[in-house]
């Protein structure tokens, strides 16, 4: 029988099934009101002590307590008045509920059980009608016999309430409506408390798992979670579990393929400058020997195309990560001013040795942008760098921070030829390009004027407070 | 004569540079790789160090050598991006030069690094047009008279700050937070208030000085 009822929840599934387990609750509510009628009712004659249903054994027939009166009528034939009033304190003895008195042949009342009870002395033929007109099938129960079953001897009577006559059953028969009501009552609030039990904990796990995937580990993915039950909210869970698997199998290969781009970029980086070095080398001691003037010609031209091969592949690299997102990004509020007059402090002397005339316009009161320092550094270093090769000929940089209409300016100025113009070097390409991008990434907007009397290139960008 | 622990993977590159250091004076122990290099750091004025060693990482080496010997300056030869380098190469590093870099601006580095940590067995004076000035001793002679000038604690402080970093410009900010230990202001007089009694007492014509040099909007110079 078990192992019947143990393969039908095995085929319904309830540990795997919420839905199931739900329908079952719903099941057995339904079920239960019809059992729980009967059985409450039964809980109830059973539970109530005997004394609030009233209703001795001796009390609850009628029929027999009419027969017993008749008996004892039929038994006192004969007798003396003074036997009849023993017999009948000895039978309200046994009555103790009951009410009895008698009347004599003349009709007149003998003795009353107790003396209280309302009697008429003299029961007059009117008075006699009346009285059982009222009792048949009245309340008191009633029973009149006559003494030795001959008129003439008088009649005695028993009376009894109803109310003591009836039974336990018949008590909760009549109460069966407030029976009704207060078992589908608790049947519903049974139900509803075991409802809310379940949804309570549906919600519980709910937010647990919620938690689980809200609240990130320190390395960004959020830690599996422990599934404890094979239902729906466990699946949920399981798959929960795999994503976070595949995300970190994920994150293993990028940083694995991000380790490798570095370690390639890094590798190629060097296996590029090594040479260049030794070419630059070279060319240092050459110069050293007694050579032509053309010679020399050369040799410097050599050693201009190694420097500018260099930053070439610095540049590449750059981009190379810069376009990948790879590129380091703090940006951090940055005094522009200052950032501004240290840069120029670094490159200075290299205009000064080309014979550069320098002015630098950067006020006392500076502004400050939401920047990364190293990359608008680095903007500045490709911008400069480009004066310095492109526009030797204007002999002529100025370096401007200003605020305009709540922006602020950084103005670069050089009285080259032009971007278009012919330049002793070309290929300013990647390197403006990776200012685009990092100025792009940093929110600051820039434009070139460029003609032939020279370039002014404009950083504009909103002023942090 | 200063000693340069030299510590370079590559033999055509070692050997030019090697070359190049012994003819300009200095005394060179060169290494291909870093092996050994912390028992010699000891004997060493200067340590020049190429970041892409085989084997052990340049920085690893340069990390050892700086525990090994806190007051001897590193110089970083890097191949690489600037980017990896910039990071975690000037942690220990005190300069820093990519290649392909020109010998005359290694050695130009090499003087002021040198300069700036004291070679261990040279005497620290320099001469500023017509003073004698000794960073160390906080000394500064008029080579005319051969007498001290002397200078408020400030005025020195300055002044010492910027002999120490000859031929460089440093900043307004720069010069201010190394002296005055505390943020600079936008607009803050002080600094230019103090350069201008300090020149009324060092230059021959404080309207035209000579040796602390003004570079406009960014801030000082002095010229070695």
């Amino acid at each position: 029988m078990s192992g019947r009822f143990r393969s039908l929840f095995g085929r319904l599934k309830l540990k795997h099934s919420l839905l199931n387990q739900y329908l079952l609750i719903i099941l057995l509510a339904i079920v239960l009101v019809p059992v729980m009628f009967p059985l409450s009712i039964t809980v109830v004659y059973l539970l109530m002590p005997p004394e609030d249903l009233g209703g001795e054994e001796i009390y609850q027939f009628g029929a027999e307590m009419e027969k017993m009166w008749h008996n004892e009528a039929r038994q006192l034939d004969g007798a003396s008045a003074e036997e009849i009033d023993a017999r009948l304190i000895r039978l309200k003895e046994k009555y103790e509920e009951a009410s009895m008195y008698w009347v004599d042949g003349q009709g007149r009342t003998r003795l009353r059980l107790p003396d209280t009870l309302d009697v008429p002395e003299r029961w007059t033929p009117a008075f006699t009608v009346r009285f059982m007109k009222e009792r048949y099938d009245g309340d008191p129960f009633t029973v009149v016999a006559f003494i030795g079953g001959k008129e003439e001897a008088g009649f005695m009577v028993f009376e009894l309430p109803r109310s003591e006559m009836t039974t336990r059953g018949q008590q909760i028969w009549e109460k069966r409506d407030t029976v009704l009501i207060m078992t589908t009552l608790s049947v519903i609030v049974l139900f509803l408390f075991v409802s809310w039990i379940f949804f309570y904990r549906i919600r519980r796990r709910l937010l647990r798992l919620q938690q689980a995937m809200t609240k990130p580990s320190p390395h960004g993915i959020p830690s599996p979670t422990v599934v404890h039950k094979p239902d729906e909210i466990g699946k949920l869970e399981q798959a929960f579990n795999t994503m976070i698997g595949e995300l970190e199998a994920g994150r293993r290969r990028e940083r694995e393929e991000e380790r490798l781009r570095r370690s390639l970029i890094a590798n190629l980086s060097h296996d590029l400058r090594t040479p260049l070095t030794a070419i630059r080398g070279h060319v240092y001691s050459l110069q050293e020997e007694p050579l032509s003037e053309k010679g020399r010609q050369s040799l410097a031209l050599i050693d201009r195309k190694v420097g500018y091969l260099g930053q070439l592949i610095d540049n590449l690299m750059s981009y190379t990560l810069l376009a990948a997102g790879k590129y380091p990004y703090r940006p951090e509020r940055t005094d522009m001013v200052r950032l501004l007059r240290t840069v120029c402090a670094n490159w200075y002397p290299a205009f000064e040795n080309e014979g550069f005339e320098i002015e630098l316009e950067l006020p006392e009161r500076g502004f400050a942008w939401e920047v990364d320092p190293a990359w608008f550094e680095r903007v500045m270093d490709n911008l400069l760098q480009n004066v310095l090769r492109h526009a030797k000929t204007g002999n002529y940089l100025a370096v401007r921070a200003f605020r305009q209409d709540g922006a602020g300016v950084i103005e670069l100025e050089d009285r080259g030829p032009g971007m278009n113009g012919v330049s002793g070097d070309k290929g300013a390409g990647i390197g403006l390009t990776i200012v685009a991008l990092m100025l792009k990434e940093m929110k600051l907007d820039w434009d070139i004027i460029s003609g032939s009397g020279g370039t002014v290139i404009r950083i504009r960008g909103l002023i942090q407070i | 004569m200063a000693r340069i622990l030299y510590i370079e993977d590559d033999r055509e590159i070692g050997s030019w540079v090697e070359q190049d250091l012994k003819r300009r004076g200095y005394e060179v122990d060169w290494l291909t790789s870093g092996d050994g290099a912390v028992e010699r750091v000891a004997d060493a004025d200067i340590v020049i160090l190429d970041v892409m060693l085989p084997g052990l990482d340049g920085f690893t080496v340069g990390q050892r050598l700086k525990k090994a010997s806190p007051q001897t300056p590193i110089l970083l030869l890097s191949a690489r991006t600037a980017v990896d380098d910039k990071l975690q190469g000037l942690q220990f590093a005190d300069d820093y030069l990519t290649k392909p870099f020109h010998p005359d601006e290694l050695a130009a580095r090499i003087e002021v690094l040198l300069r700036r940590y004291g070679g261990k067995a040279e005497s620290r004076r320099l001469r500023l047009g017509h003073l004698d000035v000794d960073p160390d001793g906080h000394l500064v002679v008029d080579r005319r008279t051969g007498e001290e000038i002397v200078l408020t604690g400030k005025q020195l402080q300055i002044f010492m700050y910027l002999a120490k970093h000859p031929n460089r410009i440093l900043t307004k900010e720069q010069i201010y937070e190394a002296v005055w230990g505390e943020p600079y202001f936008e607009g803050d007089k002080t600094l230019h208030v103090h350069i201008r009694h300090l020149r009324e007492k060092i230059e021959e014509d404080p309207g035209a000085p000579a040796i602390i040099e003004t570079i406009r909007g960014i801030g000082y110079r002095v010229k070695a």
